[in-house]
């Protein structure tokens, strides 16, 4: 059998499609090391909530797709930031400021992440749902011979890009972003240059948190939506982050695409059954070359 | 201007000012000197509200500021310069500069502030557009200080801004601090280099272990033997005149 090119290029682009939602998870995942020090170990179930947000908007509310989506975003925005406010932070006071005191927000993280599955057992049961939106009016793109790319990955393409984008406008280039940028740099100088802190670290919370819904609602009419696909979603993110070098946003959004790349020809040229493997394959060939990740730099750059 | 009564401050439980007394007058610009570790940056901590207050009380402008929050003192115009290495370095000069006119929000008076900052400061204009990591320190410190200024503040506190700087570029920053007294602004100046602190200074404080041990006007201060005698050696006339003059 001859090769071919044509399903290389195939899997090349459902693995870019696949890793632009790593991408935005990873981001989300960077945005709160960067700008509060904690590894959010609960940020799979964000993605989790938010994909049963969207389900249940579309399926028991009967919203359209694209206004689930907005929905999910929002309500697991305000569910970061009640478990950031309520939990999170009562740790990281303990250190005088707004930094993680030791081990213990570790910790606090995987329990959060073992409460949220439970709480979503309880809410939803154990049984995986099929989430049907209707996309119709997404068109299916062809490339090359005859390759066609479904709605659900062309939207998730699309809402992706559009979310990195908007991220990256408003870091750059808006009053609020400025602020959010000097509070990941070192929160005590933010204070003194009379940045309401508290605020901004909730503003972080909610916006990673909602690019993990957004995430959530965009694979869920891919795959089905069930309770413990959050733990899976987090390792990919994770290795994505650490690909592109923790704490960078650029860094991961392309570890994101490098994760979904290589996972999605691994499954085609090794081994299928293998495919969760791959994405750390990556991740320990990358940090053997580069320890501190593509974009990582010796002294921490953030945001 | 400011009035700081009988403050006591520290971290946790650790307390490192032990009632501290201390007063600047509107327009004045008054110091606090004192070696490492006898509660110069944790009385400029106290003040801006980053460590509480543990008793006494802190007066700005006629408000009992004691247990505002960092952000509220800022807004009534205290504002607090931080040391030099702490501007943003993944930020422009002029992202930073922006930073301290966060609280404000008529255009206008920004920019006008901006050209302000550059006219005090030229060699900020000429970086503007320049990553903050790439300036030299003295840069950095022009930096933070005309940070500070773009939030219009009654009341200036700077932190050591001689700190790992050199000399020739201390003197032209420190003239320019003097020019920004004479703009209507009050400062209080937390320094280790007693001598150019006391030639900028209209009053001085000295502090040790958490207690002021000596007061006076700067010009009594400098010629006082005990003064002379544990920080400073040789004459400080000259280095008077270049400041003057600067």
């Amino acid at each position: 059998m001859g090769f071919d090119f044509n399903s290389l290029l195939a899997f090349i682009i459902f693995g870019i499609t696949i890793g632009v939602v790593y991408g935005i998870v990873a981001l989300g995942i960077s945005l709160i090391y960067s700008g509060l020090d904690i590894v959010h170990f609960a940020h799979g179930e964000m993605y989790m909530f938010g994909a049963f947000f969207g389900l249940v908007l579309v399926h028991d509310a009967g919203f359209p797709y694209p206004i689930a989506l907005v929905g999910a975003m929002v309500l697991t925005a305000l569910l970061g930031m009640f478990v950031e406010r309520v939990f999170y932070r009562r740790l990281t006071r303990a250190g005088g400021g707004y930094t993680v005191a030791g081990m213990g927000m570790i910790i606090c993280g995987f329990g959060m992440s073992v409460a949220l599955v439970n709480v979503a057992y309880f809410i939803w049961g154990a049984e995986a749902e099929p989430f049907r939106a209707n996309l119709d009016y997404i068109p299916r793109l062809e490339f090359g011979d005859g390759i066609q790319v479904p709605e659900s990955y062309v939207l998730t393409a699309i809402i992706s890009v559009v979310l990195m984008l908007a991220l990256n406008y408003f870091l750059r280039y808006t009053k609020i972003g400025l602020a959010v940028r000097a509070v990941a740099h070192n929160k005590e100088i933010a204070y003194l240059m009379g940045i309401n802190v508290p605020l901004m670290i909730s503003l972080i919370f909610g916006l990673a948190c909602a690019r993990a819904a957004a995430a959530g609602v965009l694979i869920g009419p891919m795959q089905s939506v069930q309770v413990e696909m959050g733990y899976l979603m987090l390792m990919k993110a994770f290795a994505a982050a650490v690909v592109g070098g923790f704490g960078s946003l650029p860094g991961a959004i392309v570890g994101g695409i490098m994760v979904g790349i290589f996972e999605n020809l691994g499954a085609a040229y090794i081994s299928p059954s293998h495919k969760d493997i791959y994405a750390f394959l990556l991740l320990i060939l990358v940090l053997s070359i580069r320890p501190s990740g593509l974009f990582g730099i010796e002294a921490k750059v953030k945001a | 201007m400011l009035q700081v009564n009988k403050v006591e401050a520290g971290y946790g439980k650790l307390k490192i000012l032990r009632g501290v007394t201390m007063t600047v007058p509107q327009g004045e610009i008054v110091t606090l000197l004192g070696g490492n570790g006898t509660g110069k940056s944790t009385m400029l901590k106290a003040v801006s509200g980053l460590i509480p207050v543990m008793s006494g009380n802190i007066i700005f402008d006629g408000v009992d500021i004691s247990t505002m929050k960092p952000h509220e003192r800022m807004r009534l115009g205290l504002v607090q310069v931080t040391q030099s290495k702490e501007a943003y370095p993944a930020m422009t000069v002029e992202e930073n500069l922006m930073l301290g006119a966060y609280t404000r929000s008529d255009r206008a008076s920004i920019a006008a502030d901006l050209e302000k900052v550059y006219g005090f400061f030229p060699v900020l204009k000429e970086r503007r557009k320049q990553l903050s990591a790439t300036l030299s320190g003295g840069e950095v410190q022009m930096l933070v200080i005309g940070r500070g200024l773009m939030a219009g503040p009654k009341m200036l506190m700077l932190d050591e801004p001689s700190a790992a700087i050199a000399p020739k570029v201390v003197l032209e920053i420190f003239s320019n601090i003097n020019k920004i007294a004479k703009s209507g602004v009050t400062i209080l100046v937390v320094e280790q280099n007693v001598r150019m602190a006391l030639i900028l200074a209209n009053y001085g404080y000295i502090i040790r272990d958490g207690v002021i041990m000596m007061e006076g006007k700067a010009d009594s201060l400098i010629s006082d033997p005990a003064v002379k005698e544990s920080f400073l050696g040789g004459s400080v006339a000259d280095t008077s005149k270049k400041l003057q003059s600067g």
